[in-house]
C-alpha cells in the first residue's frame, strides 16, 4: 500500500515537475525539471580533443576515437569476463555448484539446451559458443545501458551535459554491424566446411541451363542470384533490427523521462529489459537457425528459402 | 552512412572485441562448464544405472532367499510329516505287538488253565469212580457180573458229570 500510494505521489509530482507539467502551469517560459534530451545517432568521443575534431569535421574522423559506446562495450566485456572467471574458478565435476558458479552454469546449461532444440544434439557442441557469445553480449550491452549511471555520467557545458561518457552499445550502428558480419561469416564458414563447395552451388545454378533446359535454367539463375543477395541482406536486417530496437529504448526512455520524470518511466525499463532480453535471443537465435540452414545438403532444391 | 554513425575504425574494433570475447569465453567459460556439465550428467547416469542395477541385484537376492526359505520350509514339513508318519507307524508297531503278546499269554493262560482244569476232572472223575466203586462194595456187599459193575459205574459217572457240570 505505501510503495503504491508512493509511486502515486511521485507520478503526480513527476506529472507537475515535467515538460508537460511546466508547459501547463508554469507557462511558456517555465523551465522543465529535466533539460530537453538531445539524441545523436551516431556515437560521441569521450575525449575532449576528439570531440574537438568530430565538431570541426561534423562527423567521425578516419581514425580510431574512444567513442562512448565502445567504452560501454569495454564495460559489458568486462563485465561479463569478470563474471565468467569468477563463476569458473571452483569448477569440479564431482562438487555442487554453489553460489555464482551455479548461476553460471545454470545461464550456459540453459542457453545449451535451447541451442539443443535448434542445431541437434551433434551440431550443439560446434554452434554453441557462437550463439552463446552473442547473446551474451547483446543482453549485457542492452541491459548494463538501463543503469542510472549511464544517462547521468558526462561532461558538462554551460550547466548541461554535452557528451555522455557511456551509451548502451546497441545504439552504435557498428556494434550490430560488427556482430552481422561475424554472424555472415560464421555461417557462409560452416556452411563451406560442412558441405565442401557445393554449398555454393545454392547461388550458382547453372545445371539446368547447361542441359539445355533454357527457360528453367534462368530462373534457377535468377533463384541463386535471389539466395545470394538475401545472403547479404541478412547483415543489414540484422544490423538495423538490432540498432533499431536499442536506439529507440533509448529514446523512448529519454522522453518519458523528460515529459514524467521519476515513476512514470518504471514500466519504460520493464519494457526494455524484456526487449534487451529478445532482442539478444533474436540476433543468436537466428544466427543460429541461418547456420542450420546453410549446413542443409541442398541437393536438386529449388527455392531455398532464406528465411 | 556517416549520419547513422557508421565509422570504419569502430566497427574493426568491434570485431576484434567480439572475437576476442568469443576466444577467451570459449576458452574460460564454454569448453570447461560444458565439459563439467557432461561428466556430472554422465556421472548421474552411471549412477542411475547403478542404482538401478543394485536394485535389481537386491530384488533377485530376496527372490532366492524367499525361495530358499520355503524350500526349508518344505523340507521341514515334510520332515515332520515323517517323523509323525513313523510315530504313528512305531506306535502302530508297538500296539500290535503288545496285543500279540497279551493275546498270546491270554492264549496260553486260557490253555493252561483248561489243561488244568480238565486234569482235575480226569483226576477227579478216577477219584470218584475209585470212590464209586468203593462205596458201591461197601453199600451192595456183593458181587455183581462185570457187565453189571460196569453200567453201575457209567451211570454214577453220568450223575457225577451232571453233578460236575451242575458245579
Amino acid at each position: 500500500m505505501i510503495v503504491l500510494a508512493g509511486a502515486f505521489v511521485l507520478l503526480i509530482v513527476g506529472f507537475v515537475m515535467g515538460a508537460i507539467g511546466s508547459k501547463l502551469f508554469g507557462g511558456e517560459e517555465a523551465e522543465p525539471f529535466i533539460p530537453r534530451p538531445e539524441v545523436h545517432l551516431p556515437p560521441q568521443a569521450v575525449l575532449a580533443a576528439d570531440a574537438e575534431e568530430v565538431e570541426a569535421a561534423h562527423k567521425l574522423p578516419g581514425r580510431f576515437i574512444l567513442t562512448n559506446t565502445l567504452l560501454s562495450s569495454w564495460i559489458a566485456t568486462a563485465v561479463l569476463l569478470v563474471l565468467f572467471f569468477f563463476g569458473t574458478r571452483g569448477l569440479r565435476a564431482d562438487k555442487a555448484p554453489r553460489g555464482i558458479q551455479n548461476f553460471v552454469e545454470g545461464i550456459i546449461s540453459a542457453m545449451y539446451s535451447f541451442v539443443e532444440g535448434v542445431a541437434g544434439r551433434e551440431n550443439a557442441r560446434r554452434f554453441f559458443p557462437l550463439f552463446a557469445t552473442i547473446f551474451l553480449f547483446v543482453l549485457f550491452n542492452a541491459w548494463l545501458g538501463l543503469l542510472p549511471v549511464y544517462p547521468s555520467l558526462g561532461f558538462k557545458e554551460h550547466g548541461e551535459i554535452v557528451r555522455h561518457l557511456l551509451r548502451p552499445a546497441g545504439t552504435d550502428l557498428n556494434m550490430p554491424l560488427a556482430l552481422a558480419i561475424v554472424s555472415f561469416v560464421f555461417v557462409e564458414f560452416w556452411g563451406v566446411r560442412t558441405l565442401g563447395l557445393g554449398y555454393l552451388g545454392k547461388f550458382f545454378r547453372f545445371g539446368n541451363l547447361l542441359r539445355g533446359q533454357i527457360f528453367q535454367g534462368f530462373i534457377d539463375i535468377f533463384v541463386g542470384i535471389l539466395e545470394l543477395l538475401s545472403e547479404f541482406i541478412r547483415i543489414v536486417s540484422f544490423t538495423f533490427r538490432l540498432f533499431g530496437n536499442m536506439t529507440a529504448g533509448e529514446i523512448l526512455l529519454l522522453v518519458t523521462a523528460f515529459l514524467i520524470p521519476f515513476a512514470f518511466a518504471l514500466p519504460f525499463y520493464g519494457l526494455e529489459l524484456l526487449v534487451g532480453f529478445i532482442q539478444a535471443l533474436i540476433f543468436s537465435g537466428l544466427t543460429l537457425v541461418f547456420v542450420v540452414l546453410a549446413i542443409q545438403p541442398h541437393e536438386g532444391e529449388e527455392g531455398h528459402g532464406g528465411h | 552512412m556517416a549520419e547513422l554513425g557508421f565509422h570504419w575504425p569502430s566497427l574493426i574494433v568491434y570485431l576484434l572485441n567480439f572475437t576476442l570475447l568469443l576466444v577467451i569465453l570459449y576458452l574460460v567459460a564454454y569448453k570447461p562448464i560444458l565439459r563439467v556439465l557432461d561428466q556430472r550428467s554422465n556421472n548421474i547416469r552411471e549412477s542411475l544405472e547403478q542404482a538401478e542395477r543394485a536394485q535389481k541385484e537386491a530384488a533377485e537376492r530376496q527372490a532366492q532367499f524367499e525361495r530358499q526359505l520355503a524350500e526349508a520350509r518344505r523340507g521341514t514339513q515334510a520332515q515332520l510329516e515323517e517323523a509323525q508318519k513313523r510315530i504313528t507307524q512305531y506306535e502302530q508297531q508297538q500296539k500290535e505287538r503288545a496285543d500279540q503278546i497279551v493275546g498270546e499269554e491270554l492264549n496260553r493262560a486260557r490253555s493252561e488253565i483248561q489243561r488244568e482244569r480238565d486234569m482235575a476232572v480226569e483226576e477227579l472223575r478216577a477219584q470218584f469212580g475209585d470212590l464209586a466203586i468203593t462205596a458201591a462194595e461197601r453199600v451192595v456187599r456183593r458181587s455183581l457180573d462185570s457187565t453189571a459193575h460196569r453200567e453201575i459205574i457209567d451211570e454214577v459217572l453220568r450223575e457225577g458229570g451232571a453233578l460236575d457240570r451242575r458245579r
